[in-house]
């Protein structure tokens, strides 16, 4: 259906030639409404008709349909400018990621600077995921398509992160990718921990405790902030409220106290730092 | 508590040391390395503390426990006494755009109120009883008014001024001042500690002892309220001492200075020394200081070897208790505090105490009522039940406490 699309594109754009309904034509042919071909034109209106077709063909290529694509067109303009050729690799490179069809979808709606990230920090992030946090292939495409920002973060963010789950909160990947954990920032994550930490509701898994009676990951990521104190933490809004402004301010001393010692700590040593 | 005055901001930071689970790095030197190790890996003494609180009080607190849990890990909240004896450097002023309010002040504007109050009740009580209608419930609420406003209206006018930011507010104190006579403004403590004083309800000319002394917060809200006639400062512990001296010297002038005196007995031998002579005394006993012991990894009495000294800390406490009620006048008053949440530290030793006064002493000693205090200070303040006396509760909106204190007196 998407290649029928572009042939009826081609053939509207070489039919009228002037720039305006020109455009609008062989958006239309495209299979945009008139509203939608309109609201179209009005992203980043001083480009070039054949740039614009181009990609809105890509994006269709990818399966979205006419809504959807002018809905993301409209969140990050700047995709308009990605040339053709860098949309198809991209394209192609999260397919052999593992992402088909429905999923790269869904993935390029919830984030469409998957498109305009850079190739380097693309595959950084993509060899943390394989090498450093031993993720299987599966586990990373499901990873891709669920929380598709986990690409846009810094690698060095990411490894902390996915080291504060696997060491300190005792969680291993199969657990981590069900639960949709990088869906939540890591500071809202901490906060929750701690407080389930403090609280005595959660407790570090020691060296080869395989069952626990700790909250499941998924319940302390997905659940809203509501739910989450009443039947997790069972505690008031208050409490909570008060208990982030002291962790965030405990944290902070930590640093400071941190840059303070900065040439004093050569002979100290992390505990269990086994996967890098 | 530690008091924070004269300190700087940096200083204050290290005081900070939070031992925490998991990512922590260790020195290499003090790394455990199982292959040479020759005996089992240290756990920490906070650490056993923590479990050692979390098996008895998850029993005693049931649903409150997880709340006190993690208030006792996280930062407490001071409070600032204000020094009477220095010379008035806008400090009020200076708190009060801070937002802080004198929690003393306003437990004791609540009195008043509730005092007028019941009289306008009682006035309306009686036209309603000539009218026919019995408003049982007004009547009860009038009648504890009048029981218990005019002891707590004495002890609240009692001149200590304590700080504290409203609850949910985390800010801090800023260290305290010398003012040109090189006193210092306040003293930042736990303002719970302030109740313990409260309720022993200084009067005029009073001869005063304190027990436990050091490291003096109880001992300087004493003088504060410039109502004792003397006060015995005592502590077994002569480091502990020196800071008592310390907070003597930098808060109170020469002239009051004199009027206390600092020894280094042991408590328990205070009746041999001089028995019966003091009109109130306070007994801040040595305990298993909970916040101390989970946060502190220092001179932590979790560690194993005083173990035998933790396991006897309920017998100390109770002879202590007891050299206290002995050295009071009868009719006078004796206040009991820890700052310890454990029933076997609190009300078991006061009820042991009771009991060995009857029996072995004849003396009767009455337990008094200190309700008054929870419907007073309820805003800055989270109480529990107890079967006798009052206990205070951390919770992280008013972090203040652990502290338990009960009155008695002496017949």
């Amino acid at each position: 259906m998407a290649a029928r699309l572009l042939r009826v594109c081609g053939r509207a754009a070489g039919l009228c030639p002037r720039r305006g309904c020109g455009e609008a034509a062989g958006l239309r042919a495209m299979g945009f409404s008139q509203e939608q071909a309109r609201r179209l034109l009005g992203v980043e209106p001083r480009l070039g008709p054949q740039r614009r077709e181009a990609a809105v063909a890509q994006l269709l290529l990818l399966g979205l349909n006419a809504e959807a694509a002018l809905g993301l067109l409209e969140r990050s303009p700047g995709l308009l400018r990605m040339p053709k050729e860098q949309l198809q690799e991209r394209a192609g490179e999260l397919r052999r990621l593992g992402l088909d069809g429905g999923q790269l979808q869904r993935a390029v709606s919830r984030c469409p600077e998957l498109f305009t990230l850079p190739r380097k920090r693309m595959a950084a992030a993509v060899r943390l995921l394989r090498e450093r946090c031993l993720l299987t292939a599966e586990q990373l495409r499901e990873v891709l398509w669920t929380c598709p920002n986990v690409l846009l973060e810094e690698p060095h963010q990411l490894h902390h992160h996915f080291q504060y789950v696997y060491f300190r909160m005792g969680v291993q990947q199969k657990e981590i990718v069900k639960a949709r954990l990088f869906r939540m920032s890591f500071a809202e994550l901490r906060n929750r921990h701690i407080f389930l930490e403090r609280r005595g509701l959660y407790q570090t898994p020691y060296k080869g405790q395989t069952q626990t009676n700790n909250p499941k990951l998924k319940d302390i990521v997905q659940l809203s902030e509501k739910d989450f104190l009443a039947n997790l933490a069972c505690s008031t809004p208050e409490e909570y409220e008060v208990f982030k402004k002291l962790l965030a301010r405990e944290e902070e001393e930590e640093e400071n106290r941190g840059a303070l010692y900065t040439d004093k700590d050569e002979d100290f040593d992390s505990e269990g730092s086994k996967a890098a | 508590m530690a008091a924070l005055g004269g300190r700087g901001s940096a200083a204050a930071a290290l005081l900070l040391r939070r031992p925490g689970p998991g990512l922590r790095p260790v020195p290499r030197r003090y790394r455990y390395k199982e292959k040479w190790a020759a005996t089992a890996p240290r756990i920490p003494c906070t650490r056993l503390a923590l479990h050692h609180f979390d098996m008895s009080y998850s029993l005693q607190l049931k649903d409150l426990w997880p709340s006190v849990r993690a208030s006792l890990l996280c930062e407490q909240k001071y409070g600032a006494l204000l020094n009477n004896f220095s010379a008035d450097n806008y400090v009020t002023q200076e708190l009060e755009l801070m937002n802080a309010t004198d929690f003393v002040s306003e437990g004791s504007k609540k009195a008043q109120q509730g005092a007028a109050a019941e009289e306008v009740a009682r006035g309306e009580s009686r036209l309603q009883e000539a009218s026919g209608k019995v408003r049982t419930v007004m009547q009860t609420e009038t009648m504890t008014q009048a029981e218990t406003s005019l002891p707590l209206r004495a002890s609240i006018s009692s001149n200590i001024k304590c700080y504290t930011y409203p609850r949910g507010d985390i800010t801090r104190f800023r260290p305290a001042r010398q003012d040109c006579l090189g006193l210092l403004d306040y003293y930042l403590m736990d303002a719970a500690s302030v109740l313990p004083v409260l309720a022993l309800n200084v009067q005029r000319g009073d001869l005063v002892l304190d027990l436990c002394a050091a490291p003096g917060g109880k001992t300087l809200a004493l003088l504060q309220t410039g109502l004792c006639g003397h006060l015995a400062a005592n502590d077994v512990s002569i480091s502990r001492t020196k800071r008592l001296y310390n907070i003597l010297h930098s808060y109170v002038p020469k002239e009051i200075r004199e009027t206390v005196s600092v020894t280094s007995y042991d408590g328990r031998d205070w009746e041999k020394l001089e028995g019966g002579t003091f009109h109130k005394v306070l007994v801040d006993v040595p305990c298993t200081t909970d916040r101390h012991s989970v946060m502190e990894e220092e001179n932590n009495i979790f560690h194993k070897r005083r173990t035998k000294e933790r396991q006897m800390l309920p017998m100390l406490q109770l002879q202590l208790l007891m050299a206290g009620i002995l050295a009071t006048k009868p009719g006078g008053e004796v206040v009991y505090s820890t700052c310890s949440l454990s029933s076997l530290q609190n009300e078991c030793v006061i009820e042991r105490a009771v009991d060995i006064a009857e029996t072995q002493f004849n003396i009767t000693v009455h337990v008094e009522d200190l309700s008054h205090f929870r419907t007073l200070f309820q805003d800055t303040f989270s109480f529990s039940d107890c079967r006798l006396g009052e206990l205070v509760l951390p919770h992280l909106t008013a972090n203040f406490g652990p502290m338990y204190f009960c009155k008695l007196r002496r017949v």
